[in-house]
This record gives C-alpha cells, structure tokens and sequence, in this order.
C-alpha cells in the first residue's frame, strides 16, 4: 500500500501551519486564528500518525519517497509518542498562553513566535523518526535545537535567554559530535558498497555493515553516542536541559522531555544497531552501560535536592533517560524490549507531569515547591493528577513505568550485572523518596489562604486526563499490536545478530532467556530456589503481556 | 602524490588560521580571519576536486565560498554592528594564549596518533589532514569553553563545522550534492539564529559575558 498522501499530510500540516503563521502580521492577527491553525494543525498530525503508526503495527515496512523516509517497527514507536503527546500538549498550550498573555508575560508577536516555533518543533521531530537518510537524520536533529531555541527564550527574561543560549551551544556543539559520526560511517559504507549514493541510507548500510573498517566504526559510535547523546540528556553532556526545561513554558518542557529525549535516543539507537552489526554488541553496550548508570546515579541525587518543580522533573528526565541507556546497555531481548517501554512509559508520564506543573504554575505564580503546598485543596483535580503523575514516575504499579523497570531489572538478573542492578535500584530508592515527598508537601500539605481556590480549565485538564488514562492503560494491559510492535522493534534492534526474525516472538525468547541462562549452574538448592521464582515472575510478565 | 601534499599542507595553514580566529582580541578580527581560513577550506575542497577527478568537490568549493567565506562572516559583522555600543563584545578568554597554544598542540598530537589506527582506502594518501580535520573539530571546542564573550563562541561552532566539512570532502568526495547541502543549509541557520540570540541577549539582558550567565546553576 501506498502511504505517501498520509505521510506527505502527516509532515505538511506542521510544516503549513508554520509557513502560515509566519505570513501573517502578528499584530493585527487575533490569538484566536492562531489558535485554530494550531488545533488543525495538531488534528492533522494525530489522525496521520496514528494512522500510520497503526499500520507499522500491523506489520507494513512503509517506505515514502523512495527510501528517504522509512516506518518501521522501530521508528512507529516514536511516531506514536508524538501522535500522542503533540496533540495533548499542543491543546494544552492554548489555555497556557491565553494565561501568560493575561498575566501580561507574553506579547502578541511573542504569541505568534510560540506557535511558529511550535510548528516547527513538531516538523523536525517527524523527519528526525521518519528518516532513514542517516544525513537527514542529523540535519532534523540539529533543525529540533534551532526550532525550540526561541520557544525555550519565548519569555525574553535574561534566565529564560541564558537557558536558551545554554541550549543552543552545547547542543549545537555536541550535534556537531554527531554529524562527524555520521559522516564517518557515510564515508565507511560509501567504501564499502557498491554505489556510493546508497551508502546514506540506514537499511542499505545495515547489511554491510559486517564489511565496514571496524576502528572508525568505533569511534564513529563514540561520536553518535556523545553528539546525539546530548540532544538526549545523557550525563555529562545535560548540563543544558535542566535550565532548558526549567525556563521553558510547560508544554514546552514535556514537549521536550517527552518526545525530543527519546527521538535523540532512537537516532543513538540505529548508530547501536549499525556497530552491534559491525563490532558486535559488547563495545555499543558498555558505552551505553557507562554513560546510563552515571547519568541515573547523578540525576537521582539531583531530583532529590532540587527545590524547583520544573528543575526536579527536568533531572528526574535525565535519570530516566540514564534508565533507558541501562536499558540498552544491558542488552539481550528483555533488555532491549525494557529499554523501550520505558520510552514510551516515560516520555507520556513526563508529558504528563509537565503538564501539571504548568497547572501549578499558573495557580501559585511559583515553581518553587517550598511555597507549594495543599494542590489537592487549592485545585481538587489538578491535585489528584498530580500525586497520581507522582505515584507514576516513582514507578509505583498499577503505571506504566513500573512495568518498564520490572523488565529493567528482569533484564539486569538475566544478564547477571549486578553491580548496575545495584546502583540504579539505590537511585531508584533516592528518587522514590523525593516523588513521595513532593506528594506530601506540595499535594496533600496545607494549602495558604492567599492562593484562590478552583481548578484550572477543563481545556487544560482534558490533556492530562487523557495522558494519565494512557500510562494506566499501558501499565494495566499492554494492547496486543502494541506489544506485538515493541516486539518488532526488538527484533530490529537485535538484528545485528541475525536470528531474530522481525515476526519472532521475542517477549517468549526474552522470558525464555531468564531461565535459560541460569539452569545450567543450578549446582545448589538456593540457585534452584532463585530460578524457580523468576519462573513466576515470567509467569507474571506473561499474563500482563497477554 | 604532489596533489596529496598541497592537500596536506594546506590542513596545516587551517590549524594556523583556526589559532588565529581563536586568539584575536575583537569579534571583528576574528569574522576577518575566519573569513579567511574558509578560503584555505575553499582551496583544500578545489585541490581535492583536482586530485580525486569528483565533479561534487568544485560545486561544493564554490557554495563553500558563498556560504563561509560571505555569507557567515557577513552576518556576525551584521549582528556586530546592531549590537548596544555599551555592551562590550570583546572580552578576553579564561586562558591566556600561550595555555590556549598548547592545548592546541596537545589536541593535534592526540587526533593524528587517533586517526593512525584507521585503514580506510580512501583516507590513505590524506591522513595528516584527515587528522587535521579532527582537530580541528576539537579546535572549535575549545573556543566554545575558553571564550568569555558569547559572541566569541559562535566562531568556535562555526570551526567544528569547517572541520567535519574537511573530513567530509575528504572520507566521501563522491558524496551526493545533498549531504553538502546540508551541511552548508545548517552552518547558515545556525549561525543566523545564534546571531540573534546574542543580539537579545545584548538587547535584554546588556551582557554577553559567559561568566554574567551563571544564574541557572545547580
């Protein structure tokens, strides 16, 4: 099937809303046309990409000009994020920006400035999922920085213009990282194959891979890991995205922690595949290893200390992405499978919890938690969404995240990493303990006189009832095409290995490996014990998938 | 042969002109001299054009000279001349210049021993620049972390991208018009919008001190 019309609908309606914002005269245009090419625009965006996410799902390789655009397994799941979560968070900035311009925070051009960029933002962030041009790839990661640059400063204040002069350069910077390991590998494949002009595309190089010179192969993931791993947030290269997400309006930040992170980290993620294939997976996984476990261990600390909203759930996405390199660094097909449910988990939990934030926001003037206290009693629903996005992050059942981190560690016995185990459950632990103390102070405190009662609009709640609803969803039963989907994509990540077929069915392979590795030592009746309870763990994991 | 070395030699002279752009004392100096070392960039794209026989590196030498040596350094002199009289431009570095040599020094000594572990065809003849390249990439970096002035910075990003222009032309002279393009697409639009940060930033916040830009720590 044909799906170029659906996907040309999919990149043209952000890319159109942009071009029109951008002609028409900010200050005679009212708010409101802004606003409705805004929700068409979104409406565009979410019919086509569910749409064509479906259809990944289904099993379809969607190829669209030519092969410069390419929805697999994979690249669907990501799609699907920004399905989601553009739309929820785009309608939620309608009432978020009627505020600030109320609150006299925002000027008209600046309102129009906001829905271009926003436009934009979208825009590159589809190219960057869709492309399988591994330049393109990199040009639409580097287009998402300069797209978002004027929304992080859109309040023109010196920390909101400090905190975007700090993202642009270290992202732009470490972008540039990711570019030289782009065209290393171009330049490794073009050596290789027979027609250079094919060399730029990812499912070309894929199977030559195993022929390329493995020394620049090497540092060329060293390259992507660090330049693509900024944009993702990894420690050390995060310095940008606490102030990033702290200056930035709410639907930015979960714009940005919800959808950008895991788009850089699905870039960082074909780069794996391409040197798994080539040097094999122990060199891609201890880079991924190393560069996860620093991030969680200093990110959870950090969430810890915070005293601001917006910076503590900006560290907490540095942590979690640090969960999703463990993830990947542990590897083998439970890990892989974690690694992306927690992309998917977490980028709708921290949508979600940006989101609420801005509810916060708007209701205190402060994102200072100390004079955050009684969300609950001050603002009935947004509180409930809050201790409930809380109670969610901390990866407390029935969310969806609890699911991803029971695989997480899953994956770590299976693999026997225990000191990685080790340290992330103690980070794990850390920011527990801050999530559960945000709840008891800022939702359930006591609330101060000062601070007017009732509840944000509905036009406002409406988005995070729809996202909390969906972490629920996932976390109680994972719909059957979508876990047949995270299972597609699995087989493709583990692709370099060649025995896992796309149609395989991985979740069984990845139960199956918890056993497996453990029954030929089990010389004692303490390791049978130990076996015989991950057996019913499986049985667990199972009846959940099913 | 001959061609290699003029290749070679003329990664040199761009290790030479990036020292420059990255120790003179005014933004103004520096978009001179960076317009500069994007000529020498210009004539290694050429002689390579010579070399290898690819019809792409002398289109890709003409839009280098359109973008990096006009273009770019027009739009910082541009976003120069916009900027408040009051706001001073030219702040000296963290470090001084002989500490800023040697780091140099030792970022070039690591790229060339790095790319002698690599044995690719067609980098074989061109491994000093090639090298070359790389550091100058790291060159670039550290403009980014010992200048003081904002504005001082945007030079450093603009010498990474000449050196993964350099190992681009170098790794993949074949390469289709579209990676050039996108290399060359992006060095404009980023320097435009980071142009325009820094005049806000003039404009707003009346600084364009690193050091003033430390309030978000922690």
């Amino acid at each position: 099937m044909d799906y170029t019309f659906l996907f040309l609908i999919l990149i043209g309606c952000p890319f159109g809303a942009a071009i029109l914002t951008a002609v028409l005269p900010s200050k005679s245009t009212p708010r409101a046309v802004y606003s409705g090419i805004h929700v068409l625009e979104l409406a565009g965006v979410a019919a086509a990409g569910l749409a064509l996410t479906v259809a990944a799902f289904m099993g379809d390789d969607i190829f669209v000009f030519g092969e410069w655009f390419h929805i697999d397994g994979l690249s669907a799941l990501f799609l699907g994020l920004i399905a989601i979560i553009a739309p929820c968070t785009g309608i939620y900035s309608l009432p978020y920006i009627k505020h600030d311009v109320e609150d006299k925070k925002l000027e008209p051009s600046q309102v129009k400035q906001y829905y271009l960029f926003y436009s934009l933002f979208v825009f590159s962030m589809i190219l960057a999922v869709s492309s399988n041009n591994i330049i393109m790839m990199w040009v639409s990661v580097e287009a998402t920085t300069l797209s978002t640059v004027f929304l992080v400063g859109v309040y023109r204040t010196k920390l909101a213009l400090e905190a975007a002069w700090k993202y642009v350069i270290v992202c732009t910077a470490g972008v540039a990282f990711g570019m030289f390991g782009t065209l290393l590998v171009y330049a490794n494949a073009a050596d290789v194959m027979a027609d250079a002009h094919q060399a730029v595309f990812w499912t070309e190089i894929l199977p030559n891979a195993p022929l390329m010179d493995h020394s620049l192969m090497m540092i060329a993931f060293v390259f992507a890991a660090i330049g693509f791993g900024t944009k993702a947030g990894l420690f050390p290269m995060h310095t940008w995205l606490p102030d990033a997400h702290s200056e930035a309006p709410s639907p930015v930040s979960a714009l940005l922690s919800g959808v950008l992170l895991k788009c850089a980290i699905l870039i960082v993620l074909r780069f794996f595949i391409l040197t798994a294939a080539n040097v094999g997976d122990t060199f891609p996984q201890t880079v991924m290893l190393i560069l996860g476990v620093l991030s969680v261990a200093y990110a959870a600390f950090e969430v810890y200390r915070q005293n601001d909203l917006k910076r503590k759930l900006a560290y907490s996405s540095c942590e979690n992405i640090g969960i999703i390199a463990v993830c990947f660094g542990i590897g083998g097909p439970l890990g892989i499978i974690a690694g992306l449910v927690h992309c998917i988990a977490h980028g709708l939990t921290k949508a979600l919890m940006f989101c609420l934030s801005g509810n916060v926001m708007m209701k205190y003037r402060t994102r200072d938690l100390s004079k955050i206290s009684g969300i609950i009693s001050v603002a009935p629903v947004t509180g409930v969404l809050f201790a409930a996005g809380c109670l969610a992050l901390a990866g407390f059942p029935p969310f969806a995240m609890f699911l991803s981190e029971m695989l997480m560690i899953l994956a770590g016995v299976a693999a026997q990493t225990w000191w990685v185990l080790v340290i992330v459950l103690v980070a794990l632990v850390v920011v527990i303990m801050a999530l559960i103390r945000m709840i008891t102070g800022a939702a359930l405190g006591r609330a101060s006189e000062e601070i007017g009662r009732g509840d944000v609009s509905a036009l406002a709640l409406a988005p995070e009832v729809i996202l909390l609803a969906v972490v629920l969803l996932l976390g109680v039963a994972l719909p059957g095409p979508l876990a047949g989907s995270i299972e597609e994509a699995g087989a493709i990540v583990m692709s370099y290995e060649g025995e896992n077929s796309a149609n395989g069915d991985l979740f069984a392979d990845a139960l199956a490996a918890l056993g497996t590795q453990d029954q030929p030592e089990l010389d004692d009746v303490s390791e049978m014990s130990d076996v015989s309870e991950v057996s019913d763990v499986q049985e667990e994991i199972e009846e959940v998938f099913e | 042969m001959l061609g290699y070395s003029l290749v070679n030699a003329l990664g040199a002279c761009l290790i030479i002109t990036s020292m420059t752009v990255v120790l003179a004392k005014t933004v103004r100096a520096s978009a001179c001299l960076y317009s500069l070392q994007s000529l020498v960039l210009v004539a290694i794209l050429a002689s390579l054009g010579f070399v290898t026989g690819s019809g792409e590196l002398f289109t890709w030498s003409a839009t280098a000279f359109v973008t990096k040596v006009v273009l770019v350094p027009a739009i910082l002199l541009f976003t120069l001349k916009k900027i408040d009289n009051n706001v001073n431009t030219d702040l000296t570095p963290k470090i001084n210049p002989m500490k800023a040599v040697a780091l140099v020094a030792v970022e070039v000594f690591i790229c060339f021993v790095a790319v002698s572990g690599i044995d690719l065809p067609t980098a074989v003849e061109a491994k000093p620049a090639l090298a070359v390249s790389l550091a100058h990439f790291f060159i670039g970096l550290t403009c980014i972390v010992i200048q003081r002035s904002i504005f001082k910075q945007i030079f450093g990003y603009c010498l990474m991208e000449n050196g993964s222009h350099v190992a681009l032309a170098l790794l993949a002279p074949q390469a289709p018009e579209l990676v050039e393009i996108g290399v060359a697409t992006d060095a404009i639009f980023a320097v435009i919008i980071l142009s325009v940060l820094v005049w806000r930033m003039a404009h707003y916040a009346h600084t364009l001190d690193a050091d003033d830009l430390c309030e978000l720590k922690g």
